[in-house]
């Protein structure tokens, strides 16, 4: 397979701009500035570009959501506060390839029409920071950005914005709220942010990776695009691939690559070939799949058919050696820490079952307590402001669905029953 | 003690505010900047940023008490953070957590009496594939053992 | 207009307006913690959650906006349960510790469990310990373990006062609200925060321990601290009151006081009100029956005015007088004493702000211009010019506090006079001098009107007493007038009005009973 988001990793310096033009870098944008924006959003519309950073929503869909006339200024923000745990893949896009991403940024600024735009990085990215930052420049000293695009009577300019330690402000709207200077504490919606985001106005939030699918679209077109995937689903995809395989790491694949062929081939299987025991397949929030599962689709409505969902691609593996109670408290301890705190049920629900489950992990469990965390779900899905509430509540529901017999063990033999050792795998 | 930015630093503070349509937008910048410079966010601080963006000092108090990478406190020379989420648990950030508190003789969220490390876990740092991650003030240090740490630690002992 | 239906009831819905704003105009009630009408939806308690067909969610009736056909249902078993779900999350660390909170008795954690909740606790974990009893300055106590983290008063600070005095630090179930380290409210209303705190968090210093809410008796009434005319409820048992609080008129206060306002009810139950009248004898001042002092005061008057004519008295009202009082004095002084000289001493002049503080520190003086009084001057200059010229030879005040407190020189003043009466309702200043105090009802005792600043006429009711022996000052001057001859046909503040309402001009054909909640607004001076 022909690689996109990843060609120019294993080419050395392609972070500067000269490697990334002698590449065929920017050469999509020349092409774009041909196009009416229009255009552009037709044929980001046609390759089926779902939105990478979880939510799966179509990105060109997402873009003609904008208000029809210009009363305000339009707002891009690139969303690179990967923080959903088990994600690493656009750290690489903007380590390895921060051209392609600025490429995409232009271009898609050019389709919705916005003069400004912000890469939100999380705060602990800072090698990524100063290699955007050094791009940036590039990029302006070469008439990429700034007043006149290429020549073209389109201007931009690119901020970036870094983040200082909060998952919640990868949902869009804590995303705005801390790049207005506030916490990041989710907005209510509607209005969606394409109505009223940034200061108000109307603005597009989209994944690092989902920009930088863009060039290629542009380049190759639409229909292109949209081939590489399984139907509805567009593209190559970026699978971070974690936790007990023998070569972890971002693979590039077709959307829609099986989820074995990525754990056992690309991944090289388990280490020191242990027996597989679960797979978390698109970030810490979706709903864990056991072995028997993983023959599925990796793409976003083949794994929402089965109950879970892609989310970011980044795949979580693991083996018979991890306790499935264990590994939920470290989950359940995640989404409490990052519960921004506004809402009743995220706020108090979170907590009180990260303090249940660590009364189970510590043999302290009671009968009761299972089917008390699946009440304490479903009083918290669907029932608060943003979705991380949900997010943390698909953990837990899944694991006690798929393990709950190690849930009961756990209670019964007050304990864990499991060979896990404290020092991890690694290290036995 | 009214607290201020050096010269050269008040001027990168304000290169960053000119980057945003709304001054308020450049807040944790400006935060980021000034932990840098005066190695935490204290009470002076904060009022400072508050005057430079002109926004209330409690708005400023909330925003550092709500981000974690913002410090109320002076920390060690070495702030090591040690990853705890779930790739990194899966394969042993546990261990190397009891390890640094033993070698260290200090609890999470502790310094070291003579000032040379303070010990934090942290959430997930998004570095998966190279799990288990630890970040000593900005820097990542990946696919760590508690032999690589031993080293590290050494190294660091011995001025870095 | 949209239609909708909320639980079964076809309703007419402004566009734009939410699910709750219309269930609350209906009279349907959806439980709700954070939303209040006067700030900003923050939807974040969840309590308002409701089923709306064709959505797959819940919805938070707060923030969702009607549309045409909507079809609501505010009590399915769903929604139901997501309520108990928000009251118990929010009890996980809510202290129970209701038999020694304030907010007992209305508090809405406390009647929503009432309704959804009573259920065995199912938390067995430890509760998350917070601070407690943190003096907030101005009057107000934060129980952050009682906190349900609604950021009613974070908004009310950001939106209503813009002085930004409260804030969230910290996050998830850390949150806390606090002042700024070291600060504390200075807002003039932060006594308000108290009173939109749907719980138990935020207390007034003022009524801690005092006494349960259920025994408190409610009069609707007007503050008289200024010349806002802030609509408020006087809450009293046993002839006490135990505090004020503001009662909704969007014309005058909206939902708000002042703490002037809410604070300064102090003097009612006061230990120096006059209980009795008191006359100058040869061993000072001592009380005495109603009817001794009447005479005595019609003694000295009558002898004032075969002396040096009736001229030689001068009337003084009050800015604390109700409508009802000054008209009656305003005929006393005509058609009983038979004098030119009566007039009026301004109210005392303070702080004022661009919200609801005025400068003027009484209620009513609108009021006495309408019943046709005039100033005296500011310091009362043009009576003392009277004094000295010997041309007023016996002064009968009214408000008599205000008097000796704004006067200058008061006492050199008196001291020049044959004879002096005045209306008090509590023992303030230099009163030695003074010949006859009759002592006189506050605001809280008494039916009548005040009309404000901008020509709003609004009741106020009797609430209790009045304290000891004393009376309105319409009563009082009934009584002094009887002695005169002249009988004054009025049994109740409500035949004054409605003399007045054929009188004077701005009052025609208002109707005493038929005045509002939101007052009667009139133009004339």
């Amino acid at each position: 397979m022909e690689l996109l988001l990843t060609k120019r990793f294993s080419i050395p310096d392609a972070f500067r701009i000269e490697v990334y033009r002698e590449t065929g870098g920017y050469r999509s944008l020349q092409k774009a500035l041909q196009m009416r924006p229009e255009e552009v959003i037709e044929e980001v519309k046609k390759a089926n570009l779902r939105g990478r950073g979880g939510a799966g929503f179509p990105a060109g869909v997402k873009w003609s959501f904008l208000p029809k006339e210009k009363k305000m200024p339009v707002y891009l923000c690139v969303n690179a506060d990967e923080g959903e745990p088990g994600t690493f893949k656009d750290r690489y896009i903007m380590l390895k390839d921060p051209h392609l991403l600025i490429e995409g940024i232009v271009i898609s600024s050019y389709a919705i029409g916005a003069s400004k735009a912000f890469i939100y990085v999380r705060g602990e990215f800072l090698d990524c920071i100063d290699t955007l930052e050094r791009a940036v420049k590039e990029a302006h000293r070469e008439g990429i950005i700034g007043e006149k695009v290429m020549g073209s009577s389109f201007s931009l300019d690119i901020a970036i914005h870094r983040g200082a330690g909060a998952y919640i402000c990868g949902e869009e709207t804590a995303l705005i709220e801390s790049l207005e200077g506030k916490k990041g504490r989710p907005r209510l919606k509607p209005p969606f942010p394409a109505q009223k985001g940034l200061y108000q106005c109307p603005t597009i939030v989209n994944n690092v990776e989902t920009i930088a699918c863009v060039p290629y679209i542009v380049e190759r077109g639409g229909e292109w695009f949209a081939n590489l995937g399984t139907e509805k689903n567009g593209g190559t995809k970026l699978y971070a691939v974690s936790g007990h395989v023998k070569r972890p790491g971002v693979y590039e694949l077709p959307m829609g690559t099986a989820l074995r062929e990525i754990i056992y081939e690309h991944a090289g299987g388990i280490i020191d070939d242990l027996r597989l025991k679960a797979v978390i397949p698109g970030g810490s929030s979706s709903p864990v799949l056991t072995p028997d599962e993983i023959d599925v689709k990796m793409d976003f409505d083949s794994l929402a058919r089965i109950g879970s969902m892609l989310g970011s691609g980044a795949v979580i593996v693991i083996s018979e050696k991890a306790c499935m109670v264990k590994t939920l408290y470290v989950l359940a301890r995640f989404y409490a820490h990052e519960s921004c705190g506004q809402c009743t049920p995220c706020r108090n629900g979170t907590s009180w079952m990260e303090k249940i489950i660590k009364r189970v992990e510590d043999g302290k469990g009671r009968k009761e307590d299972i089917d008390l965390l699946l009440d304490i779900c479903d009083n918290i899905k669907g029932k608060t402001v943003c979705p991380l509430g949900d997010a943390a509540v698909m953990p837990v529901e899944s694991f006690i669905k798929k393990f709950r017999e190690e849930f009961e063990a756990h209670i019964a033999f007050k304990g864990c029953t499991v060979s896990y050792e404290r020092e991890g795998v690694l290290n036995v | 003690m009214k607290i201020s930015f050096r010269n050269d630093v008040l001027k990168e503070a304000q290169r960053i505010i000119s980057l945003y349509p709304r001054k308020e937008s450049s807040l944790l910048p400006l935060l980021h900047i000034a932990q840098r410079e005066f190695g935490y966010i204290s009470d002076e601080v904060e009022a400072y940023i508050a005057e430079l963006l002109q926004i209330p000092p409690i708005h400023v108090r909330e925003v550092v008490s709500f981000y974690t990478m913002f410090r109320k406190r002076p920390l060690g020379k070495y702030h090591i953070q040690v990853c705890r989420n779930i790739s990194c648990s899966l394969l042993g950030s546990d261990g190397l957590i009891d390890y640094l508190k033993k070698q260290l003789g200090i609890d999470e969220g502790e310094t070291t009496s003579d000032g040379l490390f303070t010990l934090s876990t942290v959430e997930c740092l998004g570095s998966c594939g190279t799990a288990p991650v630890i970040q000593i003030n900005d820097v990542y240090y990946e696919n760590m053992s508690r032999e690589k740490l031993e080293r590290l630690l050494e190294e660091l002992r011995r001025g870095g | 207009m949209y239609k909708i239906t909320i639980d079964g009831k076809e309703l007419q819905a402004e566009p734009g307006s939410t699910i709750l704003q219309v269930a609350i105009k209906a009279g349907i009630d959806i439980p709700h913690f954070c939303w209040h009408p006067a700030l900003s939806i923050s939807g974040n308690c969840r309590m308002c959650v409701v089923e709306v067909e064709k959505m797959p969610k819940l919805q938070t009736a707060c923030s969702t906006l009607v549309s045409d056909g909507m079809v609501v249902y505010t009590n399915t078993d769903k929604v139901v349960k997501a309520r108990r779900g928000v009251l118990e999350f929010m009890l996980i660390n809510h202290p129970l510790d209701c038999p020694v909170c304030d907010q007992a008795g209305e508090c809405k954690l406390q009647d929503y469990y009432l309704i959804y909740g009573k259920y065995e606790s199912r938390f067995r974990e430890e509760k998350l310990k917070k601070r407690k009893v943190v003096d907030l300055g101005a009057n107000v106590i934060l129980d952050t373990e009682r906190c349900i983290l609604c950021t009613r008063c974070v908004r009310f600070f950001n939106e209503i006062t813009k002085t930004n005095e409260l804030g969230i630090f910290n996050r998830g179930d850390h949150s806390e609200i606090d002042t700024y380290p070291g600060k504390k409210l200075e807002s003039i209303y932060s006594g308000n925060i108290v009173d939109i705190c749907p719980v138990g968090a935020l207390t007034s210093k003022d009524f801690r321990f005092k006494c349960r809410v259920w025994f408190l008796e409610r009069t609707p009434s007007i503050c008289t601290l200024c010349s806002r005319g802030c609509n408020i409820e006087i809450h009293h048992r046993q002839g006490r009151i135990y505090r004020i609080k503001p009662r909704v008129n969007m014309h005058v206060n909206q939902f708000w006081i002042c703490d002037e306002g809410r604070y300064g009810y102090k003097f009612v139950n006061a230990e120096n009100r006059i209980l009795k009248p008191v006359v100058k004898g040869s061993s000072g001042l001592v009380p005495v029956e109603w009817e001794v002092g009447v005479i005595d005061v019609f003694m000295n008057l009558s002898a004032i005015i075969s002396k040096y004519g009736s001229g030689s008295i001068a009337v003084v009202a009050s800015p604390y007088l109700t409508n009802e009082d000054a008209y009656v004095l305003m005929k006393f002084a005509r058609e009983v004493i038979n004098t030119e000289n009566f007039g009026y001493l301004p109210a005392r002049r303070g702080s004022y702000d661009d919200f609801l503080l005025r400068a003027e520190k009484a209620p009513n003086e609108r009021g006495l211009l309408n019943m046709g009084w005039k100033t005296w001057g500011d310091g009362a200059e043009l009576l003392r010019e009277k004094i000295n010229n010997r041309m007023i030879r016996a002064l009968y005040v009214t408000g008599g506090e205000g008097f000796l407190s704004q006067v200058k020189d008061v006492s050199d003043l008196l001291s020049i006079l044959d004879y002096k009466v005045f209306h008090m309702s509590n023992r303030e200043g230099e009163v030695d001098s003074i010949n006859a105090i009759l002592p006189s009802a506050t605001f809280a005792e008494k039916d009548g009107t005040f009309t404000n600043f901008e020509g709003r006429v609004q009741r106020i009711n009797r609430a209790f007493g009045p304290v000891g022996e004393s009376l309105p000052d319409w009563k009082i001057i009934k009584r002094i007038s009887m002695m005169f001859g002249k009988l004054f046909p009025y049994e109740k503040a409500e035949d004054i009005f409605k003399e007045i309402s054929e009188k004077v001009t701005s009052y025609k054909g208002i109707d005493y009973l038929a005045i509002g909640d939101e007052g009667v607004l009139t133009d004339g001076i």
